[in-house]
């Protein structure tokens, strides 16, 4: 009985050490499938075999099912954008411009900064309706207008964070708090990547600031810290101490890591940890990354229609260049592209943060890059396996802000979780398609909801997964991206 | 997936022999933790456990088990399988009817345990952990050089067929031992000195002497700072700095004097409660003011609060129980025996404290300079003249810690006024607001801090309505900084509801009257009358008004201002259920019996000997960071879903001498550890042995890991001569690229330092939760935004790129090159061979020196050819004399500061 036990337990064990951090990179290296991996640097006076090894972790690896997306760019407009200026066209919000707020919308409901009894707010754009799924879009989105035929909008997205910091981090880690993987985390700790030269998870920012919930946003949370987002910056180097030091040519930077591989493959001949082949691995990479990160994060050498489509400035930081770059980026097999633009938060306090002025620049900054985006991967072939989605972290207000009991300088909204509009593309979602309502006033969804954990249940669908089975142990505990909730969002799948 | 398919071959290959075993042994009786609870736990209780009861059932605890279920009756009768549903729905053929539902039939071998299980009774088992560790006699294994740890290592090994490693190199030994205990290489003078010293005695010696070292407490803190989730920043949007640095310094301390981890605990966890706290005990209670807190606009304190206190449960358990009660907070736990109910009768141990999200981080305790001591001392000692002890408690508490206190976001029903930035008071002319339910009852003063700078306001409060009657008026003369004054009250009795009106007739509509951060209904000072009184008054009142030092500590509320503690439904803090009051699971020991019901009584539960959780997590962990593997190597997880124990004995031995013999010291614990064979074994690993142990599980071989991100920062500093040694202090901030941080609102920047504190010991480096330091979280450091257990080694070329590229690892090889230079003179080898001794602490061997001097060939070529290449890697203005040697150098010293022997211990 005891033998029986004993392999009994070593079979649950061996399952929980598949899944545990520590095992995850061992397995790798000592697991079957091991393949050598082609190298810049063979052949440079190496006295040792090469060694048989699968140390990365970033590997491809297949999902449950076959997916209809092969990379994710994910565009997220840090602060909430309004839904009511852009996409969720409301005449009857119009009607009751300026008028106080019936009390029966603000019973019960806490606000971020709306106190007492505010005015409604009209919208503050021109809307049409655009292509032949009859979309509606403002006169803010002349260039995305153009592509209204593409997405599928999501117009009764819902959260419960009402506040920026948790409620990214709902919208980026499937939880309010610090502490969870992010999106892109998930997808490459299941998928890997495609491009070992790149790492498999970019993140870029522009609008001046990270998100409010800083660089967790982009954190590989419980995750080994490989799979966290690696940013990409317009600035210094394009990923942090990419470039040799002054003064160190790129020869001598490959002596000096052949040296260090001659030695370190010297050491697994004396120690025989595979750890130690792992890190011969990486050196390599890190050579090879050196060359292609700055390649392409390089846009100058794009040709002149692409910059007129995106227009695009190489050497600025610029959500234009940074959609560019995420073209590029997916193009070469990235596998999650996660575009942060801030200064989307409009309450009304200054010229910026205002409805009437900064969210019109702000629309302006991204309008032309999101089209030259979607029109470019289409041109590329890529839409059909880049999963785009657009959106902020929750919604705004049909209220006119009225922080601190006050009239405002400028008009704005205040942050609103009960409904607000994000849309998807590309990847087997549905072309020209509109899904959920809201009343209306733009104040509540009243048909097909769209929870927060549904919209990543839904990119995990696309890329091949069962959202429910991509999991991870941790704490004694399975955890996945949509923790006890998620629902796919079918109707809007092709 | 592979883990499914490894899983089912390894369940085909334990059922066929399983079945093979049953049938020729005789039958023992079945083993409820060993054989049942896996099957349950992995068949039955994601649909009949602790988040659902599918029919009614559940199998999570015996009587829910027994229990009638949906049908009326119930599913398994002890002692009477074949009238047991529970086993026949196990076997049925209908689809409809077979269990588990969703998943595949259990094998004829699970059937066989459960079947055998119902018929001897359906008892439940204890789970081992949750069983205290008794003493357990050591093996009886001969050993040589060695000590206890090795005969239970030993029989081990004896049983897998394995033999221990031979002795590792004394200076392999030298390096590790000195990194282990100390974090930092070996100094060159312990190196000659452990070089010459060849008596038995000197590794011993060596051991005492890095137990005795400052630098021993900076590294088992870092250790502790993971758990703790300390940083020096609040977290969330605005991540503004905390200046929480003391309670580091505290740990580090602790570690140095080697405090028992008895004492350890239970001033973290309850300093404040302990008689006279000194300041050292309260600073320890730090610990639990590591929580983040929200200071982003239009945020509700309770709710950050809220979540702040739910941390604290959670961590506590984590870091001294080594399981997990997260979930329980939503329902009870799905696999180990904790009630949904049992999380919140925890949480009741920590739901009263005074802090609460306030954006200054109240209460803090105030470290006062020699004048504000002397101060503290003669209110003091009126007091104690003239007072009772409660009266002195009372008013030493609030000198030290301003507390009881009550915040303004505790005001509501605004008129003309709110809540600004949802932190401060702020009412606009003949605006008001209404302080609820304040036991003003015999108050005699009100404190409040407030600030304006507008001439001409007034403050009119009235109690239980806005035309109730007038408590007082008070004039608010113009205060730039936060000012505190002393409001007189009229004699009152019990609870009400204070109606603050403001007034400012000379303000536009839009300003408020003046902004209040807080309120204090105090007593008048006892000896009131005598002569002095009023000045003894004027001095306490200065003295609130300075503005010392002062860092977060834990204040229990006092009686008055008790909360009261609710389960929340579904983990939602909005929807309170049934109160509950301090308790802890029934399922571990039980709470001792003169224990007070606050955290000071739970800490004591905590370290009773008859906890059979604490002393075996706590030498589990320092396992884990000695050997790379803990003995339980899901270190965070000790319950029912981690790992067993390789060496069961072992750990109940460690865990019973660390509380009976060693007394809860650490130092004693490590001492131990490092001097068994098993320790000093050589590290190397066969393919044999790498296939059967690949995680060294056994320690049939000495350890072989990566260093931590700290160890890798300090050795880099400490084998170049640049590292500082002082300790302590506010946090300092190295070399890190322009523009990482960029945070929303906080108007915070990173200013290198260029006093030497650039190179201080990873410990002290800035912790910014929402930008942590690059080079630290590339090598798997913690952002410290929750608790972490045990940070997951990972490798990968970001990391290579740190130690080839960041300017802080240049510098490092810059430093050591010109030291190689100047010891090795003019003989390249000569140099290099002093290099790497530098590193490693030991000689180089002939065949790595003859690769380190081609490179040293490469490079010398390049910068003879291209001196500006060598000044710019120098970064020097000046030629200095031998340049290109000294750049060739540099580059050999980045070589040597890369290899893996170095990044590994």
């Amino acid at each position: 009985m005891a033998k029986h036990d004993k392999l009994l337990r070593e079979a649950n064990e061996e399952t929980l050490r598949y899944i545990t951090r520590r095992h995850f990179l061992l397995d790798c290296v000592t697991g079957l499938g091991a393949a050598a991996l082609g190298s810049l640097l063979t052949g440079c006076g190496s006295s040792v075999k090469p060694v048989d090894f699968s140390a990365d972790p970033m590997a491809p690896r297949a999902p449950h099912f076959p997916g209809r997306a092969k990379s994710v760019i994910y565009l997220h407009m840090a602060g909430a954008p309004s839904q009511l200026e852009l996409f969720d066209y409301k005449p009857e919000l119009q009607k009751l411009h300026n008028q106080l707020c019936p009390p029966s919308l603000l019973e019960g409901k806490k606000f971020a900064f709306i106190r007492g009894v505010p005015k409604m707010l009209g919208p503050q754009a021109i809307f049409s309706q655009h292509g032949e799924s009859r979309a509606w879009v403002s006169d803010h989105l002349p260039h995305f207008a153009t592509m209204a035929d593409e997405v599928s909008f999501l117009k009764a997205v819902q959260t419960d964070q009402f506040n920026h910091g948790p409620a990214q981090l709902l919208m980026q880690t499937g939880n309010a708090r610090l502490g969870r993987p992010s999106i892109g985390s998930w997808v490459t700790y299941g998928l890997g990547t495609e491009n070992s030269n790149l790492p498999g998870f970019v993140v870029l920012t522009s609008g001046g600031k990270t998100p409010d919930a800083g660089k967790s946003v982009w954190g590989s949370g419980f995750l080994p810290s490989v799979y966290q987002g690696v940013q990409c910056r317009t600035k210094g180097d394009p990923v942090l101490f990419l470039t040799d030091p002054d003064g160190m040519n790129r020869d001598l930077r490959k002596q000096s890591i052949e040296a260090i591989n001659d030695i370190n493959r010297q050491e697994y001949e004396n120690f025989g940890d595979p750890e130690t082949v792992a890190r011969i691995a990486q050196y390599e990479l890190a050579y090879k990354m050196q060359i292609s990160v700055p390649d392409v994060m390089d846009i100058s050498k794009e040709p002149a229609y692409i910059h007129e489509l995106y227009g695009t400035q190489p050497g600025k930081e610029s959500f234009a260049n940074n959609c560019l770059l995420a073209r590029k980026l997916v193009e070469k097999g990235v596998r999650f592209v996660q575009l942060y633009d801030w200064g989307w938060d409009s309450h009304g306090t200054d010229e910026n943060l205002a409805i009437d002025y900064g969210f019109r620049n702000k629309c302006r900054e991204i309008d032309r890059p999101v089209a030259a985006l979607l029109k470019d991967l289409k041109q590329r072939g890529l839409l059909d396996e880049t999963l785009v989605i657009w959106g902020g972290e929750f919604g705004r207000t049909p209220m006119q802000e009225n922080r601190d009991g006050k009239d405002m300088p400028y008009l704005g909204r205040d942050h609103h979780v009960e409904a607000f509009t994000m849309w998807m593309a590309g990847a087997g979602i549905k072309k020209g398609f509109s899904w959920g309502e809201t009343d209306e006033i733009g104040y509540a969804a009243v048909k097909g909801k769209v929870a927060i954990n549904d919209i990543h249940a839904t990119i995990l669908q696309q890329l091949g997964f069962d959202h429910e089975k991509l999991i991870y142990q941790f704490q004694g505990r399975p955890f996945r991206l949509t923790d006890v909730g998620g629902h796919v969002i079918t109707p809007i799948l092709a | 997936m592979r883990s499914t398919s490894t899983y089912r071959a390894a369940l085909l290959v334990s059922v066929v022999i399983g079945i093979a075993v049953t049938a020729c042994h005789s039958r023992k009786r079945t083993d409820f933790s060993a054989e049942v609870k896996p099957i349950l736990n992995k068949h039955c209780i994601s649909c009949h456990g602790g988040v659902k009861q599918s029919g009614g059932f559940s199998v999570l605890f015996r009587e829910e088990a027994l229990g009638n279920t949906k049908s009326g009756k119930p599913a398994i009768l002890p002692g009477h399988p074949e009238r047991s549903e529970f086993i026949r729905r196990l076997t049925c053929k209908d689809p409809k009817e077979r269990m588990p539902q969703k998943g595949e039939p259990l094998t004829a071998a699970e059937v066989d345990i459960l079947t055998r299980w119902v018929k001897e009774g359906a008892e439940w088992g204890e789970h081992w952990a949750y069983v205290a560790p008794k003493a357990v006699p050591v093996p009886d294994i001969k050993v040589e050089n060695g000590n206890d740890i090795d005969r239970f290592i030993i029989e081990k090994l004896q049983q897998e067929g394995l033999k221990p490693s031979k002795p590792a190199d004394p200076m392999t030994l030298l390096r590790r031992v000195s990194l282990d205990l100390t974090g930092l290489p070996p100094t060159p003078a312990m190196v000659t000195a452990f070089t010459a010293d060849h008596s038995p005695a000197a590794y011993r010696r060596l051991v005492d002497s890095l137990l005795q070292s400052p630098h021993y407490g900076e590294r088992w803190a870092a250790m502790w700072l993971d758990l703790a989730r300390y940083s020096d920043t609040k977290g969330y949007e605005r991540d503004a700095s905390r200046n929480i640095w003391r309670y580091r310094d505290w740990v580090i301390d602790a570690f140095n004097q080697d405090m028992p981890y008895d004492s350890f605990t239970i001033v973290q966890l309850a300093g404040d409660l302990l008689p006279h706290p000194t300041n050292a005990q309260l600073i320890a209670t730090g610990f639990n003011r590591n929580t983040m807190s929200n200071d982003e606009g239009g945020t509700q304190d309770e709710e950050f609060r809220t979540a702040a206190v739910m941390d604290r449960v959670s961590t506590t358990m984590e870091v001294w129980q080594g399981i997990t009660i997260g979930c329980v907070q939503c329902h009870s736990h799905p696999y180990d025996p904790f009630r949904f109910e049992d999380y919140y009768k925890l949480l009741a141990f920590m739901n009263n404290t005074r802090d609460e999200d306030t954006h200054m981080e109240h209460p803090k305790l105030r470290l006062y300079d020699s004048i504000g001591l002397a101060e503290v001392s003669r209110i003091s000692e009126w007091v104690q003249q003239h007072g009772n002890t409660a009266q002195v408690a009372d008013v030493q508490q609030f000198m030290k810690v301003l507390e009881p206190k009550v915040h303004a976001h505790d005001c509501d029903n605004y008129i003309n006024g709110a809540l600004y930035d949802t932190k401060y008071l702020g009412v606009r002319h003949n605006g008001s607001c209404r302080l609820p339910a304040q036991a003003i009852g015999g108050k005699t003063q009100l404190l409040m801090n407030y600030w304006t700078g507008n001439k001409g306001g007034a403050l009119e409060c009235r109690l239980d309505s806005l035309n109730g009657p007038l408590y007082f008026t008070q004039a608010l003369a113009p205060a730039s900084d936060r000012t505190v004054i002393a409001i007189p009250l009229p004699a009152s009795t019990g609870k009400h509801d204070l109606y603050l009106k403001f007034r400012n007739t000379s303000l536009k509509p839009d300003d408020p009257v003046c902004m209040v951060e807080w309120f204090a209904f105090r007593d008048d000072l006892p000896g009131k009358g005598q002569p002095g009184y009023d000045a003894v008054n004027a001095q306490l009142l200065a003295l609130v008004n300075t503005h010392p030092e002062d860092v977060p500590v834990m204040i229990e509320n006092p009686p008055v201002m008790q909360r009261a503690t609710h389960i929340f439904e579904r983990g939602n803090w909005m929807v309170p259920g049934k109160a509950v009051t301090p308790d802890v699971p029934h399922s571990l020991n039980p709470f001792p019996a003169k224990a007070p019901r606050n955290r000071l009584g739970l800490a004591e539960w905590i370290t009773d000997p008859a906890n059979p959780l604490t002393a075996r997590v706590m030498v589990n962990r320092l396992w884990e960071q000695i050997f790379g593997i803990g003995i339980v190597e899901t270190v965070e997880d000790f319950g029912t879903q981690g790992f067993l124990p390789s060496h069961p004995a072992l750990l109940d031995w460690l865990a019973y001498q660390y509380m009976h013999e060693y007394r809860w010291s650490t130092k004693k614990l490590l001492r131990e550890i490092v001097l068994s064979s098993t320790y000093q074994q050589d590290a190397t690993t066969t393919p044999a042995l790498q296939e059967k142990d690949p995680a060294n599980r056994l320690l049939a071989r000495g350890p072989h890991f990566r260093l931590t991100s700290e160890e890798i920062r300090d050795q880099a500093l400490a084998v170049s001569g640049l590292l500082n040694r002082n300790m302590h202090g506010r946090a300092v901030m190295p070399y890190q690229p322009e523009g990482i941080w960029q945070s929303v609102w906080s108007g915070e920047y990173w200013k290198t330092a260029q006093d030497g504190n650039q190179y201080r010991r990873a410990i002290y480096v800035f912790q910014k939760r929402t930008s942590p330091y690059p080079s630290m979280i590339t090598f798997d450091g913690s952002s410290r935004e929750v608790c972490l257990q045990r940070r997951i080694r990972t490798n990968t070329p970001l990391q290579a790129l740190v130690t080839l590229n960041d300017p802080v690892y240049v510098e490092t090889a810059r430093a050591l090159a010109q030291n190689m230079q100047r010891n090795g003179r003019n003989d390249a080898a000569a140099c290099i061979r002093w290099g790497y001794h530098a590193a490693m602490s030991k000689s180089l061997p002939d065949n790595k020196l003859a690769i380190l001097q081609r490179l040293y060939g490469q490079a010398l070529q390049q910068y003879k050819k291209s001196p500006d290449d060598a000044k710019k890697l120098l970064q020097c203005k000046e030629t200095p004399p031998q340049m290109a040697e000294l750049a060739a150098l540099t580059v050999v010293a980045n070589a040597i500061m890369n290899l893996d022997e170095f990044l590994t211990i």
